[in-house]
């Protein structure tokens, strides 16, 4: 089965040396608590323990697109329409 | 002399109504048609309708969220809501902590909350539940949740009773070394509600509600 990490910025790479910033940029990680997700391979192991101290890592089986990345940030409404007056 | 007449007279057969041949006949258009042998038109009826400027629907209407459907987990209330939830009910007024779109609202029950924004698709006399609460207590105590409260341990309901709008501001935009001055005008609505009721269930009905879903 194969499983994706979900890898955030967590501290930017500004002030750091370029080879690091390579790094970021590769990752496709452009700017901080920005989200990418790759598959569990051993490259992108490397490439995540080059920038371990900068990132937040987890392991999910699916990615999730630039939208549910969204919907997950946005919070709950808090209501509902419980009886609606007439219109 | 001779040919010129022939010519013109067999000419003349030929296209009697008017000086010149059909436009296809024309050496630009003939040569033109010949090239291009592919140049079909597609019949008109597979034209869709949604294309034509002039049937353009209008944006969908923003409605507010309707009642979700009951929450599948089993209600589990541990020994310190049984013991304590009955001695918060029974003391005379209650507050709460409302979390509306993440913004935290400190109501009690009367109290009239203008909302910073218009809330789409509401309309006076429309009652909403608030559902999410991270603290509900009284004078002596407090339940606090992490982070929010279930919501079936409370009822709390707010009525919608109008939309207040603020005073005309004008803002006057200029850019430098240009004389041009922009006035953009603003003038927002906000939803005004009061909350209605604010009640606590109780701890027998929360119980009976459990045993029928089981």
């Amino acid at each position: 089965m194969s499983s994706y990490f979900r890898i955030t910025l967590q501290r930017s790479g500004i002030g750091l040396t370029k080879r690091t910033q390579g790094v970021l940029k590769a990752l496709g990680l452009r700017h901080r608590m920005a989200t990418v997700f790759y598959p569990v391979t051993p490259e992108v192991a490397g490439q995540i323990m080059k920038v371990k101290e900068l990132v937040s890592v987890q392991e999910v089986a699916k990615p999730l697109s630039k939208e549910e990345l969204k919907a997950e940030r946005r919070p709950d409404p808090g209501f509902y329409l419980e009886s609606a007056a007439r219109r | 002399m001779l040919s010129r007449t022939v010519r013109r007279s067999i000419l003349d057969t030929k296209f009697s109504s008017s000086a010149l041949p059909p436009t296809f006949l024309l050496p630009s258009r003939a040569r033109y048609l010949q090239s291009t042998a592919q140049h079909v038109e597609t019949p008109p009826q597979a034209i869709d309708p949604s294309q034509l400027p002039f049937r353009k629907l209008p944006p969908p209407r923003r409605a507010p969220p309707t009642q979700p459907e009951s929450i599948a987990m089993p209600l589990i209330l541990d020994s310190t809501i049984r013991e304590m939830l009955p001695l918060l009910s029974t003391q005379p007024s209650h507050y709460v902590n409302i979390h509306i779109h993440g913004k935290p609202y400190l109501v009690t029950a009367g109290d009239t909350v203008r909302l910073p924004f218009h809330m789409p698709g509401v309309v006076p006399g429309d009652v909403l539940r608030l559902n999410r609460a991270t603290a509900l207590g009284s004078r002596d105590y407090t339940l606090k949740g992490t982070p929010y409260i279930d919501e079936r341990l409370f009822e709390c309901r707010a009525r919608i009773t109008g939309t207040e709008s603020e005073p005309m501001r004008t803002k006057e935009k200029k850019k430098r070394r240009n004389r041009r001055i922009n006035t953009v005008k603003s003038k927002l609505r906000f939803t005004v509600m009061t909350i209605s009721e604010l009640k606590i269930n109780r701890l027998e009905d929360l119980e009976k509600v459990e045993q029928n879903a089981t």
